[in-house]
């Protein structure tokens, strides 16, 4: 057995001679993302001194807010101030905090988890929060320096030098991928004087969540804002060059990206190249801890995976056939977890619909369920083209089954809850549609309305 | 003449530049005196004369707002031939020169002119002694030919002349109104005040209307009688025959001053087995009727007060006559508080019948049936091409335009297209005819369009002239302000046409008070009292004489003080009352029993029918194109309607607030069907108000049979049988407008707000799917915001030009919805937020209940304003407290930096 390396692998030696139980549980949790963060904070809000808990992050901080990583980008915010759990906030709540490690293996048989630097730890409760990836794209030729994704702060560090080059001597970019994730890319980029060019598979951006004429709105925005746009399109392969330059170089290969040529034979130039096309969880440690698993780890509505000592959190997990990657769901999966744990209640998670935001400066939009009007729905638009303000709601069987709004997100959680609550609308239609607020007033004046 | 009896009243106050003066309101026949405010070329307010005889110093709603009526907007500015601008001479001697040369190859008779009411006597004087004295032809007509007729004519057969006897003040002491064929809570709201105060001030008098319809006047009565239309004549000849029955009449007094009597009698008794066969024919209860003959017999002041009710009929003369007969057989006339009234519609009816504006009458209430009297008017005007015979009345003028005989038309002051009956027929003759001529101030008439010479007419407070209202007070109306662009006088129009068809000397007129002097001294021409001591054999007699007046001065005509005629060497003053003597103007100097066949309308209606009655409106004034202008005006009445009775609603599925249509002659009429009971089962009423410029199918005279009464030629407005069905609509919906637009759905309705315009709108087609609807009426617009449904069931459309709303378009397939467009009505024309515009779509104010200011965070929706509200509530003191409370930044996390700000 290795180094010990913590209090805690001491007192799993004299386990037997602890019978007296002043030991507490051991909680272990891999992966030291927001999932954790949010659990932490909800298990220390229940019982702060019911298990002695330990975290174990790949990164070398503490926990921060990655979804403020493109604010990051785009320079409205820096590292510091997206830090929400610092090393000292571990210590103060006698957490004991593994960062810059990574675990390797998970023996449910003895719950030990085993990490890369060999060193092992007993669990009694083990979780699983590790998290997800950038999904791969097929593109041809992708082991070469300047091809990122857009994950974490290491990411995003190295982004920003290579944006900060740009200044000089102009630079171009491709952001690979029209969700949420590359708009924010693509438009930190160009804020910071990069020329943007955003491949997207689809014909118009985030198409999971907005309809074309809302896509076709958000582009004209982006576009506005010195993003070019390859809608339709997709990489066929990276093309490269010999580095010429030192200061380009990568540890790994000794080519440099030149551009992109895409699946219709155009080709784009460009120095670095952004992927951020999907994600895809990382699951691997279920494998090695011989439980059940999908596209993630199967958890149940308790967020225990098929061996009970052993939940599951956060992007790594997969709920009644669904996976994650919005934080609402993934907060009420830490209520539910940690309520498990602290309180012993069965609580179960209910995985609802999340509405989408863009956090680009100036777009506004918010979309929720249906996004394409189907065979019975009814669809009701309002479309201003100057103002590029536009809101749908879709309506089945009397009751809200979708939402995009695009420009002003006004009304927008009314709208969700109302969706929620499985509220029958049609009598608050068309009103609804322009705000909540003029719903009440429709139902003072029964049925007087302008048309 | 003595002039010392009118003392110059008319001092215009100077207060900053304002001036005061009385002037008299253009509207209804009740001629209310006003005094106008006038400041800077423009009467900036109106208020009753208290001073007027007529109104006493109070005012209708149409009244009061006259100086809101005024202003550019669709006056005609210049002359035009064939929609080209050309000066006044080239217009003029286009006319002079159609005329003569029509007259030259097709007689006299081949021209004509159509008048109005609502001319002032001088232009009427004009035009008639042009047409008759001149051009050698009785065509002369006027739209009194549908408004008074029949009382003129029933006037004429009991009287000897046209002659109202009692006045305004009988209405205050009467002790019963009979209110027969009249609305005048509506029509002649002063009046009607008059007498509701006389009724508070002694509550034992009485006020019985007779109507078909529950009118606003007949709610408030002591007794309605809800007749079957056009069976008054039987009211009232049932009435002779009670009086008989029961003793009441004033046998003294048909002995002494009558003529005819037991023949009259007998020919009512004729017709009814006893008194309960009339309440059969009048269809309504025998109690009630026996109830009102009562109040009639038993009240020693009766007055009957009558209008169009009576007068729109195929038999109108003869209801006058029967309405007559009963207060000569009771003496009830020619004192105070008793007389039979007969109300006109127009301000200026009388003194159109006083010139001879009807082509019935000669002048000056002389007549074509004797051949001295034509030559008495031939000798006053030394008119080379004196008429002899009488011309065409209204519809056989049109008819004759149609035809081809008449090949030369003026029109004045008036909108046939809209007002005759058949009016698609006065369409077709007028688009027929080489030359129509239309003197007209609004370009919004739909008989202007069928004008080859359009000449801009002065209008109320812009002309000068004289009117007679209805109780014979002759009162002037003052020019206060500039006529705008070229627009003339109508008097120094026709004038400028005279000259140039040669007849200068006949027409050397400067002033209106050189023709209204010529007028008082025609009346007076060779006419003197039949008992009057210096007589003339030859001299004709007529009660019109305001030969008192033939040399007045143009100071005193400017300051008249109002005055019942007649006035003349007798009666200097005026005279209140006429017939109090028992003297009447006939040869033998008695009056005329008129032995009454009462009969029923001409056409009844088939099974599938319905009677269609028409009428004004409280708010509004004949074809609108004056009271159209007033915002206000519109909000009391705004659309074309129905009344229907619940029974023919369900007969013909016609459901409450929906569109219908009626349909005769080829015409049709869409009006928003309302359902009562004040209307009878099978009869249905529709405003007279509105036309081609105002909506789009709704001209209720085109759907009125051109059936007239055969003795005084007017037409039968009141009773039109026609066909009704719903219209089906399939969306309604409204239109907001900054500018008036042509609009081209099935159904439309135009209301004049006081910024721009609103449209109702409704279809058979289905609605639209975007702006593009829109876009060939707006081509200048290209900034909308669409709001709609997939289905087609909703669409609303708000147009902008440099953000500011110039129209809004808001329509849907729910036809039971209320239209509420107050809020957008406001927001026309004013600058909109871009971001936050998209709000008008809801049509309603949300009271700023939906501003929650900047939005902070996103997630939550919450904004600036309710951050700050509750931190003022001071239960927030960190942004976490902020969480807690608004949820703000317990989500995503990235309001809290500014969140924190609040804080700072």
């Amino acid at each position: 057995m290795a180094n010990t390396a913590n209090p805690r692998a001491d007192m799993l030696k004299n386990q037997q001679c602890e019978s007296i139980t002043q030991i507490k549980p051991s909680l272990v949790i891999i992966g030291n993302g927001m999932a954790t963060g949010r659990l932490l904070d909800e298990i220390i809000k229940r019982t702060p001194n019911k298990y002695q808990i330990t975290v174990i992050g790949k990164e070398h901080f503490g926990s921060y807010n990655r979804i403020m990583l493109s604010a990051v980008l785009a320079g409205d915010a820096t590292i510091d101030s997206i830090m929400q759990k610092p090393p000292a906030w571990y210590k103060q709540h006698n957490i004991n905090l593994l960062s810059g490690s990574e675990v390797t293996y998970i023996d449910n048989k003895t719950k030990v988890v085993t990490l890369a630097s060999d060193v092992q730890i007993h669990y009694d409760e083990l979780i699983i929060a590790t998290g997800s990836r950038t999904a791969k794209i097929p593109a041809k030729n992708q082991n070469i320096a300047g091809i990122f994704n857009f994950r974490n702060i290491s990411d995003t560090e190295k982004i920003q030098a290579f944006a900060k080059q740009a200044g000089s001597n102009s630079k171009q970019a491709i952001v690979i991928g029209g969700g949420l994730l590359g708009l924010e890319a693509a438009y930190g980029l160009a804020l910071s004087g990069v020329e943007v060019t955003l491949v997207h598979r689809n014909k118009w951006l985030l198409n999971r969540q907005l309809d074309k004429v809302a896509g076709f709105m958000l582009q004209s925005i982006m576009e506005q804002k010195n993003i070019k746009f390859a809608l339709g399109h997709e990489v066929a392969a990276f093309e490269s060059i010999i580095a010429t330059n030192a200061e380009i170089t990568s540890e790994d290969s000794s080519e440099i990206l030149s551009g992109v040529r895409l699946t219709s034979g155009e080709f784009i130039s460009a120095q670095i190249a952004v992927i951020a096309t999907g994600i895809t969880p990382n699951k691997e440690l279920a494998e090695t801890a011989n439980i059940d698993f999908n596209r993630a780890i199967l958890v149940n509505n308790y967020m225990q995976t098929s061996d009970a000592a052993i939940s599951a959190l956060g992007e790594c997990c997969e709920h009644n056939h669904a996976t994650f990657g919005l934080v609402d769901p993934i907060w009420a999966q830490c209520i539910t977890l940690a309520e498990r744990l602290c309180n012993n209640v069965q609580k179960p998670f209910q995985n609802a619909p999340v509405p989408t935001k863009l956090k680009v400066s100036g777009v506004q939009l918010f979309s929720a369920g249906d996004v394409e009007v189907s065979e019975g729905s009814q669809c009701f638009t309002l479309l201003d083209n100057k103002a590029l303000i536009y809101r749908k709601i879709i309506v089945k069987n009397g009751k809200i089954s979708g939402i995009v709004l695009f420009g002003d997100v006004s009304s927008g959680m009314a709208y969700f809850e109302l969706m929620q609550q499985q509220i029958i609308v049609n009598t608050m239609m068309p009103e609804l549609l322009i705000g909540d607020e003029f719903v009440t007033t429709i139902e003072d004046e029964q049925k007087v309305s302008i048309a | 003449m003595n002039d010392i009896i009118f003392t110059d009243k008319q001092s215009p106050t100077s207060i900053t530049g304002q001036t005061i003066s009385k002037t008299n309101c253009p509207y209804c026949g009740v001629g209310c005196g006003i005094e106008a405010t006038v400041e800077n070329n423009k009467v900036i307010a109106v208020k009753g004369n208290a001073e007027h005889p007529a109104n006493l110093g109070r005012l209708c709603v149409k009244g009061s707002s006259l100086h809101e009526t005024q202003g550019l907007q669709n006056r005609i500015l210049s002359p035009r031939i064939q929609g080209e601008n050309v000066s006044w001479d080239e217009a003029t001697s286009t006319v002079a020169k159609h005329f003569q040369e029509t007259i030259a190859k097709y007689g006299p008779d081949s021209v004509a002119f159509y008048l109005s009411g609502q001319l002032l006597t001088e232009d009427y004087y004009v035009a008639n002694k042009l047409m008759k004295g001149f051009i050698g032809s009785g065509n002369v007509d006027t739209n009194s030919r549908l408004c008074m007729a029949s009382a003129s004519t029933a006037h004429k057969r009991a009287f000897g002349e046209d002659v109202v006897a009692g006045c305004y003040d009988d209405l205050d002491s009467a002790n019963a109104v009979f209110i027969i064929g009249a609305n005048p809570a509506y029509a002649h709201p002063i009046v009607y005040q008059r007498m509701i105060k006389a009724r508070e001030e002694n509550p034992t008098r009485k006020i019985v209307v007779i109507d078909p319809r529950r009118t606003a006047s007949a709610k408030d009565a002591d007794l309605h009688l809800a007749i079957k239309p056009g069976s008054d004549a039987y009211f009232y000849n049932g009435l002779l025959m009670y009086l008989a029955e029961q003793g009441k009449l004033d046998k003294d007094y048909i002995a002494k001053h009558c003529h005819g009597f037991e023949q009259t009698l007998q020919t009512a008794q004729s017709q009814f087995s006893d008194i309960s066969a009339v309440a059969t024919a009048c269809d309504i209860e025998l109690s009630l009727l026996l109830e009102s003959y009562q109040i009639f017999a038993e009240t020693d002041n009766v007055v009957t007060f009558f209008s169009q009710g009576i007068n729109q009929s195929s038999t109108g003369v003869d209801k006058g006559n029967a309405i007559i007969n009963c207060h000569l057989a009771t003496g009830k006339i020619g004192r105070e508080g008793a007389g039979a009234f007969s109300i006109t519609g127009q301000p200026n009816a009388m003194g159109g019948r006083e010139v001879g504006g009807l082509s019935t009458q000669l002048a000056a209430h002389l007549h074509f049936e004797n051949s001295n009297e034509i030559a008495l008017v031939q000798r006053f005007w030394q008119a080379p091409n004196i008429a002899t015979k009488q011309g065409l009345k209204a519809v056989d003028m049109f008819d004759a335009v149609d035809s081809g005989k008449i090949k030369a038309i003026w029109i004045m002051a008036t909108n046939p297209v809209v007002s005759m009956p058949n009016a698609n027929l006065v369409k077709r003759a007028l688009e027929k005819c080489p030359m129509v001529v239309v003197s007209e101030c609004y370009e919004n008439t739909d008989t202007i369009n069928y004008a080859d010479v359009v000449l801009p007419a002065s209008t109320w407070g812009e002309k000068q002239g004289s009117v007679t209202n209805s109780d014979r007070t002759i009162s002037v109306h003052q020019s206060m302000i500039k006529a705008p662009g070229e627009a003339k006088n109508d008097w120094q129009i026709i004038t400028d046409v005279a000259h140039k068809l040669g007849f200068k000397d006949a027409f050397n007129y400067q002033h209106p008070v050189d023709i209204f002097r010529e007028h008082a001294a025609l009346s007076g021409f060779e006419n003197s009292h039949p008992l009057a001591e210096k007589r003339d054999k030859n001299d004709i007699y007529r009660i019109f004489d305001i030969s008192a007046l033939a040399n007045i001065s143009q100071k005193n005509y400017e300051n008249f003080i109002p005055t019942k005629w007649p006035i003349n060497t007798e009666n200097p003053n005026g005279l209140k009352r006429i017939f109090t003597d028992g003297v009447f103007a006939t040869k033998n100097q008695k009056a005329n029993f008129i032995p009454i066949i009462a009969q029923l309308p001409k056409i009844l209606p088939d099974k599938t029918q319905v009677v269609m009655n028409s009428g004004r409106i409280r708010d509004q004034w004949h074809t609108m194109t004056r009271t159209g202008r007033v915002a206000k005006l519109m909000t009391h009445s705004d659309e074309p309607y129905i009344a229907v009775n619940p029974d023919d609603a369900q007969r013909f599925q016609l459901a409450d607030k929906q569109l219908a249509v009626l349909s005769n002659l080829g015409a049709e009429y869409i009006g928003r069907v309302n359902i009562t009971n004040e209307q009878r089962t099978g009869e249905i009423f529709v405003p007279i108000h509105w036309n081609d410029n105002f909506s789009a199918s709704a001209r209720a005279s085109a759907l009125v049979n051109p059936i007239t009464d055969s003795l005084c030629g007017q037409p039968e407005f009141k009773h039109s049988p026609v066909n009704i069905k719903s219209f089906n609509s399939v969306w309604s919906g409204y239109l907001i407008s900054s500018q008036a637009v042509n609009c081209s759905t099935t159904y439309w309705s135009k209301i004049q707000l006081k910024q721009g315009h609103k449209y109702l709108l409704s279809d058979q087609q289905e609605l639209g799917d975007d702006e593009t609807i829109l876009a060939n009426i707006y081509p200048q617009i290209d900034d909308w915001i669409v709001l709609k449904d997939a289905q087609q069931n909703v669409l609303r459309i708000a147009g902008f030009i440099d953000n500011k709303l110039h129209c809004f378009f808001a329509a849907s397939t729910d036809l039971t919805l209320k239209f509420n467009s107050r809020f957008i009505e406001d927001q026309l024309n004013k600058t909109h937020t871009i971001k936050t515009r998209f709000k008008l779509m809801s049509g309603i104010d949300s009271d700023g209940k939906g501003d929650v200011g900047d939005m902070i965070c996103s997630c939550f929706q919450v904004g600036e304003k309710t951050i700050k509200q509750a931190l003022k509530s001071g239960q927030c003191k960190s942004v976490a407290s902020l969480g807690e409370k608004l949820q703000c930044g317990t989500n995503c996390g990235s309001c809290i930096p500014e969140l924190k700000t609040f804080f700072t």
